[in-house]
């Protein structure tokens, strides 16, 4: 066993007692900034994320699993950076960026190519929460041009910009499942924020959660069998998981304090999450309950 | 009966019967002067007895948080204006919160809302004028509450009587607010600003021109009045006033251990730092009840200079023009709901709340309908604000806006009311407001009490 397996090992060991958590967690970080959107990249071996590096500027760092070492992931980077996504393939990354007083840009980087694409919208809106199709043909994301705040595509080089959704209320989170077939969102139209499938061109749309309180950021698993997603139907935020469907609702997390943005860990078995403890936020990976145990109503 | 103004309150949520407030009695000039009301001395006797509040604590939710997204949500109303967020019940009859809010909605019991707040300006730095001081710029700025208590009380031991807790004074990109400070009372009486980062460091602006000056370096009282002197006589004529002023008021704090120690965060408990939240607001909490601990009168605590909002170096703090229900969610929220349910609860257990008012509120609330950008703009006409502590008579609702939060359908209640009552409370009765010449017309928030 090497070192940092060894390490790996006794921080797992060592996350059994973290109290706050219906499974086995690690903490991945101890600083306690503000911390928001991790996602892994290099096939689980690094978790990107956003943190408030200063009362300047929220920053995009990496964090490598296996020293646990953190670092910028734009060294030079000086605006906001927010809701990071990369494409499967590790091509291309997107972001929002902030470039001025209440204003923002949508980000596509080729990273093969070093280009730049910037997505224009009409309005000063922001754009929210890209998500790439598997096969990297287009990047969904949310943004209100003129209301109710829907669900667009673009390609990678930010051209044939198209609305995928015409809902009321306010769309959020796409996902896509591994296929590329379906992409699950959140929306307001019930009153709170419920989450939904639809196929991938904007049809034959199915609600999958139901309750008074807010279901937000749902992530379809690399098998795409389940959905991790955030909500607070017990009080609190907390992070839970069903199956595709909306079967099967298990809660992951059971705090007073916040447990929020989760995100699926390659192996379909994890999910790494941001946590508030003692009024820290840090990353932390807990394992995913196992079907079956359901805990909870949709 | 003694009513001062005209507010007329209506009947309170939890079934407690209309009551009959102070309005202004015939004018009786020869009391205090022109321009301010006559007084009944028998009735300001009796608000006299009401005064409880050693001190205040003001949290100044800069920028204009949406009332719909927090205390007063509207889940009846349609699509477009009632927003995304569940609402939750509170221990409070008639007080339904959003969702956002799990830890003050367990609170409820300590504290009452007004839903039926109204100023008069739809812009940041005029209405923050106008919530800091009840009266626009026109052009004279009246003084912040905290200078009249701060002239009220006046200066008692090494510590400033009115402390701003953030990064300077709130502002937007043209202007800061003028009612910052003490107005017409004079720069005497404008606050003292210190601020306080996530981590509780606290950095005290006005020692930035004392190179390498740290409290824990501030032992030699003779190395510290030659440096200030030396700085002083770098300065041109017309700064030295007002900076002598400043430094006199920091040289006093740092050299006395008793002020010094209170802004020294690290002698609380781990488990009172924790439940304040690792933030700059939660951690200017936790200050502000140091100070007021320690005898402070007033503590105004900025909510600004971080990053929640897509501005580069902004200080726009709740004004949410873009991403407002991303950022209640994400941010603003989490962090009020733990920082002020911490302050209410540490502050409760303590016994401070029996002798020290709390108040929330911003300048104004944000629009109901929902915009073309899926957020909320400026909106005047109806905000809420939170009250607690001192003389404040908990779990109540008072005033009620319409069925979408657009307007009050109660009478308006005003900053020059929310004023009023601080200073009522504070034992700035309506002789002393008069002989200060200050919050003139203005009414207390009698349903409050």
């Amino acid at each position: 066993m090497s070192f940092y397996s060894f390490r790996r090992c006794c921080l797992f060991l060592a996350g059994l007692i973290i109290v706050g958590f219906s499974s086995a967690k690690t903490r991945l970080t101890t600083d306690g900034s503000n911390k928001r959107d991790p996602v892994f990249i290099d096939g689980g071996a690094t978790l990107v994320y956003g943190i408030d590096e200063n009362r300047d500027l929220i920053r995009l760092k990496q964090l490598d699993l296996d020293t646990l070492q953190s670092k910028p992931y734009y060294e030079s980077a000086n605006r906001h950076h927010v809701e990071v996504a990369f494409s499967r393939d590790g091509r291309y990354v997107s972001y929002t960026e902030c470039t001025g007083n209440l204003t923002a840009q949508f980000v596509i980087k080729d990273l093969q190519e070093k280009k730049d694409y910037f997505v224009k919208h009409s309005g000063r809106g922001g754009t929210r929460s890209p998500a790439f199709a598997p096969d990297s043909s287009v990047v969904v994301y949310a943004f209100a041009e003129k209301g109710p705040q829907q669900l667009w595509s673009v390609d990678m080089e930010a051209k044939n910009k198209k609305q995928l959704t015409q809902c009321e209320g306010i769309s959020n989170w796409p996902s896509f499942t591994p296929d590329g077939k379906t992409i699950i969102f959140s929306n307001t139209r019930e009153n709170n924020y419920e989450i939904y499938s639809m196929d991938a061109n904007g049809s034959n749309e199915k609600r999958l959660t139901e309750n008074t309180i807010m279901d937000i950021r749902p992530v379809v698993s690399p098998n795409g069998k389940q959905i991790a997603f955030t909500s607070l139907r017990n009080g609190f935020y907390n992070v839970y998981v069903m199956n595709v469907d909306g079967t099967d609702v298990r809660q992951v997390t059971d705090s007073e304090e916040r447990d929020d943005y989760p995100t699926w860990h390659p192996d379909g078995k994890r999910l790494a999450l941001v946590s508030e403890r003692k009024g820290k936020f840090d990353l932390y990976m807990v394992e995913v309950p196992s079907p079956g145990k359901i805990t909870t109503k949709r | 009966m003694l009513d001062f103004g005209n507010f007329k309150a209506r009947d309170c949520g939890n079934g407690i019967g209309r009551r009959s407030f102070l309005k202004t009695a015939s004018a009786l000039p020869f009391a205090f002067g022109a321009g301010y009301g006559g007084i009944d001395l028998e009735a300001a006797r009796k608000l006299g007895d009401r005064a409880k509040a050693k001190s205040v604590i003001l949290l100044w939710l800069w920028g204009g948080p949406s009332h719909l997204d927090t205390f007063d949500p509207k889940p009846d109303a349609p699509m477009e204006y009632r927003g995304p967020f569940g609402v939750i019940p509170t221990k409070t009859d008639g007080l339904q919160v959003t969702e956002l809010l799990p830890q003050l909605a367990k609170r409820s019991h300590l504290y009452s809302v007004i839903r039926s707040m109204q100023t008069t300006n739809g812009g940041h730095p005029g209405a923050g004028t106008v919530g800091l001081t009840g009266f626009e710029e026109n052009p004279t700025v009246h003084p912040n509450f905290g200078s009249i208590m701060s002239k009220h009380r006046g200066r008692s031991g090494a510590l400033p009587p009115f402390f701003y807790l953030g990064q300077g004074i709130p502002r937007d990109l043209p202007r800061r607010i003028e009612g910052y400070g003490g107005g017409t009372l004079g720069k005497a009486y404008d606050p003292f600003l210190v601020s306080c980062s996530e981590n509780g460091k606290v950095g005290i602006p006005t020692l930035d021109l004392l190179p390498g000056m740290t409290p824990n370096r501030i032992h030699n009282r003779r190395n510290l009045m030659a440096q200030l002197d030396d700085t002083s006589r770098k300065l041109d004529g017309k700064g030295v006033n007002g900076w002598n002023q400043a430094h006199h008021a920091a040289y006093g704090l740092l050299t006395d251990p008793k002020a010094r120690d209170s802004f020294d965060l690290t002698t609380e408990s781990q488990s009172t730092r924790d439940a304040y939240g690792q933030t700059s607001f939660g951690q200017s909490c936790l200050l502000a009840r140091r100070l007021v601990e320690t005898g402070v009168p007033y503590v105004q605590v900025n909510w600004s200079e971080y990053v929640e909002t897509f501005t580069p170096n902004g200080d726009f703090g709740w004004d949410t023009h873009i991403y407002n229900f991303e950022l209640l969610q994400d941010r603003h929220c989490p962090i009020f709901d733990r920082a002020f349910s911490a302050l209410l609860d540490d502050m409760n257990s303590r016994g401070l709340l029996e002798d020290t008012l709390v108040v929330a509120t911003g300048e104004f609330g944000r629009t109901p309908k929902i915009s073309n950008r899926a957020a909320r703009e400026h909106h005047k006409d109806c905000y809420f604000s939170i009250w607690a502590g001192a003389g404040i008579q908990p779990g109540r609702v008072i005033g009620e806006s319409d069925k979408r939060g657009e307007r009050p359908v109660t009478d308006p209640i005003t900053p020059l009311m929310m004023g009023t009552t601080i200073a009522e409370l504070s034992g700035i009765g309506a002789r002393e407001r008069a002989e200060m010449k200050v919050l003139d017309g203005g009414s207390v928030i009698n349903e409050l009490l």
